[in-house]
């Protein structure tokens, strides 16, 4: 019976093969034109251990396709993942990084280590990273002692409410802090465009590592998901230690975000957008919810970035743009559907 | 006393002439670049200006101390720090402009409303606008603001002299019809090039140099890919730099699958952080004279070679 509300195998097979369809496409599309057959020699070589030519190709897929594409599919993996355990566990088909304010307090560190000039002498970047995470944590901490504070029970509307008024409250810190570093507006307003472009492998390494992490903590806690979609106390009755799930999903999330964000800048939509997609199908089973989530969250946002990348070219646009037109339409229509049909 | 009356009276045109000369400072009648025609009874001696080029362009007439208002972004020369600043751009403020009393106002077009102008014209402000586009636009506005202070020789100088020093471009330009890239922001925030109808693709040209990205309209993000593909032969970036990590060069020569570039390969990568080729003001020539005497050195360098 435990066995029968998990994934098939069949499923996570033919998930596996779209997402490395949707890879291999994005990995030989681009804004330059590669032939086919030189792409797949350069995979090749790079597979068999054969010293790469130095060349134009080989640069271009293994230096910058690659490692951007896997960023986005973690990225996507990671924000989906993210979106459909806060829409589990707040009961609320709008909650997302952004609605719990995580989002914008990892913002709100990114700006300041720019700002400030926070870095780390060996790590150039590093310090828009660890600051991104630090103020992803330090928002959840303040966000979830008001709600305890407030409503000792962490109740859905008490955290909602608070993160949507914490982020009011961080963006106009982020006004307050652009006005009074004239000298680097620049550099934060291109920042907080967000910008998937300069992705490097450690980016994906760090993605992949804390991904790896956070879902399978996420996994274990699918039961307890389940239980609270019937309500919190029920959930409390039949044995779900609510405080202590609660802290744990509310943790992950904003590890997962604070690290998306740090890397890629606020992308929007795509835990919002693929979570309920996925439900859909599979219906509100966390199970099969939180796996298929991951999938497809990885695979919508690789050909979002596809489509940012080859549009114009050799223009780009901010990815955010296209996961959010993206996003709406199909929202739109799959609401229409599912109310119409009622 | 015959005697006397050529003299009483050359003493009287003196007298006469004198006061009327001074009061006879001639009005002044300017053609803003959108067209409206301003005219003032004598020339301005209280000035906001909220561009930074537009600041430049006053103090290299030798009119900054008639500036009792800058922007907030305006930040050469140093001697414009002292000078109170106002919002602008989307933030412009009209009660912090009118409290300054000036005469006139010198804006661009960018975030300007019709409501702001016509308060600030109620207030008795004259709005002047000024738009630059190309370095001909530039003479224009330079042109303008000089017979607006009343500095109409300094204007003809600042003008001849960019003129001189863009001739003398011109007239060396390279011919070996080679590349260059303008990075406006660095990888990390996204690339941002200047394409077409920027300042930097107009100078590149007059160089003889081909702006890799001229198919480009303005300020863009492009790919990255794009870049290595383009292989441009030198790299210009106008990232700042804040003392700290790798400077713009170094951040650039690291880049992960950049090496074959031939900018990267030759180290040919100038760093041009305070706005000298992205603003309309005399510095042009100077951005121009860097530039070019950059890329100088790598032909040079490469013709003894």
């Amino acid at each position: 019976m435990q066995r029968k509300d998990h994934l098939p195998t069949t499923a996570y097979i033919v998930m596996t093969a779209l997402l490395g369809a949707a890879l291999c496409l994005c990995v030989c599309i681009g804004s330059v034109n590669i032939p086919l057959a030189d792409t797949l020699r350069v995979l090749r070589d790079v597979f068999s251990g054969t010293p790469q030519e130095e060349g134009l190709n080989a640069s271009i897929i293994l230096s910058v396709r690659l490692p951007r594409v896997l960023c986005v599919a973690l990225s996507g993996a990671a924000l989906s993942l993210a979106g459909a355990a806060m829409q589990g566990l707040l009961k609320n088909p709008l909650a997302d990084g952004s609605t719990l304010g995580v989002s914008s307090g990892a913002s709100l560190g990114a700006v300041i280590s720019i700002a400030f000039g926070i870095t780390f002498p060996s790590l150039p970047f590093a310090g828009t990273v660890v600051m991104a995470v630090l103020f992803a944590f330090l928002s959840l901490l303040l966000i979830l002692s008001l709600a305890w504070k407030l409503d000792s029970s962490l109740s859905t509307n008490t955290i909602i409410l608070i993160g949507v008024i914490f982020s009011m409250f961080v963006s106009s810190l982020m006004n307050i802090i652009i006005t009074f570093s004239a000298d680097r507006v620049q550099h934060i307003t291109f920042w907080t465009m967000g910008s998937l472009q300069g992705s490097s492998y450690m980016n994906a390494g760090v993605l992949g590592a804390v991904l790896t992490i956070c879902t399978s903590v996420l996994l274990s806690l699918a039961e307890e998901l389940n239980a609270f979609a019937v309500g919190e106390e029920n959930a409390a009755h039949i044995g779900v230690s609510v405080r202590r799930v609660k802290l744990t999903v509310l943790i992950t999330v904003s590890v997962l975000i604070g690290v998306c964000v740090a890397i890629g800048g606020t992308i929007s939509f795509v835990g919002l957008v693929t979570p309920h997609m996925v439900r859909m199908i599979t219906g509100p089973n966390h199970r099969r919810l939180l796996p298929l989530s991951l999938f497809s969250g990885a695979i919508f946002l690789m050909l979002a970035d596809l489509a940012a990348r080859t549009l114009l070219s050799p223009r780009e646009l901010p990815i955010g743009v296209v996961t959010s037109i993206v996003g709406a339409v199909v929202f739109i229509f799959i609401f229409y559907k599912t109310r119409k049909g009622r | 006393m015959k005697k006397a009356i050529p003299l009483i009276l050359s003493a009287l045109m003196l007298f006469t002439l004198c006061p009327c000369s001074l009061a006879d400072t001639p009005a002044v009648t300017v053609r803003d670049m959108t067209g409206h025609e301003i005219t003032l009874e004598e020339p301005a001696s209280r000035i906001v200006a909220l561009t930074a080029s537009d600041c430049e362009i006053l103090y290299a007439l030798g009119a900054g101390d008639l500036l009792v208002g800058r922007g907030e972004y305006c930040d050469y020369p140093m001697e414009v720090f002292e000078v109170p600043s106002v919002q602008s751009g989307y933030d412009t403020n009209i009660e912090q402009i009118l409290a300054l009393h000036p005469q006139v106002l010198i804006m661009s077009t960018m975030a300007q409303t019709e409501e702001q102008v016509a308060q600030l014209e109620a207030a008795g402000v004259r709005v002047v606008v000024s738009d630059a586009q190309d370095i001909a636009g530039v003479y224009t506005a330079i042109e303008m603001i000089g017979t607006l202070t009343g500095k109409t020789e300094e204007a003809a100088a600042v003008i001849d002299s960019m003129k001189t020093a863009f001739a003398e471009i011109c007239d060396d330009a390279f011919t070996k019809g080679q590349t260059i890239y303008f990075e406006v922001s660095p990888l990390e925030w996204g690339l941002w090039t200047a394409g077409k109808g920027t300042f930097m693709n107009e100078v590149a040209e007059m160089m003889g140099l081909k702006n890799c990205f001229d198919d480009v309209d303005g300020w863009a993000e492009i790919s990255e890919e794009q870049v290595l593909e383009r292989n441009p032969d030198y790299i210009m970036t106008i990232t700042m730099y804040y003392g700290e990590g790798p400077t713009p060069e170094e951040e650039i020569l690291g880049r992960a699958g950049w090496k074959n570039v031939t900018a990267v390969r030759n180290g040919a990568i100038l760093n041009l952080q305070d706005n000298e080729l992205s603003r309309p003001a005399p510095r042009l020539a100077e951005g121009a004279r860097m530039l070019y005497d950059f890329v100088d050195g790598f032909v040079n360098a490469a013709a003894a070679a």
